[in-house]
């Protein structure tokens, strides 16, 4: 499969980091090691820095639940712009697993059950988009250099948090390599203050000595190529996606500052037509799932938690920086997705209301 | 009643065959007329005694006579119309008749419940979550990203899964038990 490329897009896309890059800095360079550039300019060098930079290495995610915490070790390779190459080293259920991501496609190896699952989602490839949402990020974060940085992997780096300029509370912290601009190290936090999820490389190496076969999305002998869930770009004509939904939903009265309505999009599952609006402050999201027929979630073997609010009762759970919460209101049933914390969502599925 | 009770009238009255108001009056005059009790307890002395003579001369039928009645009994199976009558005698009717009227009741499209309503998959909301936003810059879903996490590209989101499902597979620290 060939990487998707399309000119016209790279053209708006230089003419708008041009813009953005003359544009003032929402965090004045402070007195840290890389005065001469802007934290927010750092920012953007970094979002870029996967399409020139080659590399190999190792990383390792701790994901923290309120009472529980769940760490992933990935081997990667990566080749620029769009090949990308992962495989799992722990936990023990994911041990040989491992994807191949080229653009908006993605090969997932199961070789406990013998398939490869391939995926579509368009929005890797927009990288359009990525920008522009990072202009979302900037309307509402302020990106400042956070002391001195570090090293990570044997790399001296520079370190940016970026701090919501409603709350006042860092959101998310990076640590980027000085050199290449990668991220090699990401923390994201609560809205509390307490980490949400951690991710750094523990060891990282510059190659762009990465042969093809590594990178084969061939189905090996006696391996089932499934087709995996395939996502379409979200609509930013949201009132022309209520439409489409053949029902009346509902939208939140109040959301966090600085949300948004993002998108949206209307989807067929399991026969089940459903409304996803997806709400953003560039850095945390928000989807809301309605339907009209009745059909509640089946959480299967995922555990969900009962919470009562307005009346009512609704189920949760919650991984690192991701609660799901269901509830059915107004004869519509509701699923809640957000990187925030669970009495975030709860407020938010308060104020859906008729 | 002044008059003496007449042998048919006493009769009567040890059988209880009289009316209730002759009953009344010949249990009143027995009361008063020592005559008449006299003659009622004689009455039914011997009615006893007879009945006694009765029980003594009584005979048992036969075994082979017994055993060839009940051999007659049992050949004689009923029609279709007896079994039928005798199905729908109020002791099985009733319950059949409830059993019926409930399993109509189910099957009617009044039902309180039809068809089992379509289910969503809890980890589709997670799935679609995380795709629609690997725009979202530096976010974990980000594909952009150099630092990667097991839902990077999005497409990962049922190992989220597994590792919610899979704790004793999973690297995991229970801040609290």
């Amino acid at each position: 499969m060939r990487f998707r490329s399309d000119p016209a897009a790279h053209l708006a896309l230089l003419g708008l980091l041009g813009l953005l890059s003359a544009a003032p800095a929402a965090g004045a360079p402070d007195d840290g090691p890389a005065a001469n550039i802007a934290p927010v300019q750092l920012l953007r060098d970094s979002i870029q820095a996967p399409m020139t930079i080659s590399y190999v290495g190792q990383f390792e995610t701790v994901r923290f639940s309120a009472n529980h915490a769940t760490a992933t070790i990935v081997k990667v390779e990566h080749r620029a712009p769009a090949l990308t190459r992962r495989w799992y080293v722990a936990p023990e259920a994911f041990y040989g697993d491992y994807t191949i991501a080229r653009g908006g496609s993605t090969y997932e190896f199961d070789t406990k059950s013998s398939q490869v699952v391939v995926s579509h989602n368009p929005t890797l490839d927009n990288q359009l988009s990525a920008i522009g949402n990072f202009g979302r990020v900037l309307q509402n974060y302020r990106a400042l250099y956070d002391g001195t940085g570090s090293t990570v992997a044997d790399r001296s780096t520079f370190s940016v948090v970026l701090i919501n300029k409603f709350t006042g509370e860092r959101a998310v912290r990076v640590w980027i390599d000085r050199e290449t601009k990668l991220v090699l190290k990401k923390e994201e936090y609560h809205a509390n203050g307490s980490i949400a999820s951690q991710t750094r490389f523990e060891d990282i190496r510059y190659t762009s000595s990465l042969p093809d076969a590594l990178f084969s999305t061939d189905v090996p002998a006696g391996y089932a190529r499934v087709a995996g869930q395939s996502v379409a770009l979200p609509s930013p004509d949201v009132e022309r996606v209520i439409r489409d939904a053949g029902f009346s939903p509902i939208e939140p009265k109040n959301l966090p500052q600085g949300f948004s309505v993002a998108g949206g999009d209307v989807a067929n599952v399991n026969g089940v037509r459903t409304l996803h609006l997806l709400y953003s402050d560039g850095l945390r999201s928000i989807s809301l799932f309605e339907n009209a027929t009745g059909a509640a979630a089946d959480f299967g073997s995922l555990r969900p938690k009962t919470i009562s609010f307005e009346g009512h009762d609704a189920q949760y759970v919650e991984d690192g920086p991701t609660t799901l919460l269901t509830w059915k209101e107004h004869h519509l049933n509701f699923a809640l997705v957000g990187d925030l914390m669970r009495n975030e969502l709860v407020e938010i599925a308060k104020s859906v209301v008729e | 009643m002044n008059q003496h009770l007449s042998a048919d009238q006493l009769v009567d009255f040890i059988r209880g065959e009289l009316t209730p108001q002759d009953d009344a009056l010949a249990h009143g005059h027995l009361q008063t007329c020592p005559s008449c009790r006299s003659e009622y307890e004689l009455e039914v002395s011997l009615t006893e005694a007879l009945r006694a003579a009765a029980r003594a001369e009584e005979l048992e039928m036969p075994s082979a006579i017994k055993a060839a009645i009940w051999e007659q009994i049992r050949a004689a199976q009923p029609g279709p119309l007896a079994r039928l009558s005798a199905f729908w005698r109020p002791a099985l009717a009733l319950p059949a008749l409830a059993v019926l009227l409930v399993g109509g009741w189910f099957a009617s499209p009044y039902a309180p419940h039809g068809p089992a309503a379509p289910t969503i998959d809890a980890s589709y909301y997670l799935e679609a979550h995380a795709a629609q936003t690997s725009q979202t810059p530096l976010s974990e879903h980000s594909g952009s990203q150099a630092i990667e996490t097991s839902m990077a590209d999005g497409s990962r989101a049922p190992a989220l899964v597994r590792q919610i499902d899979s704790s004793a597979a999973t690297v995991a620290f229970d801040a609290v038990p």
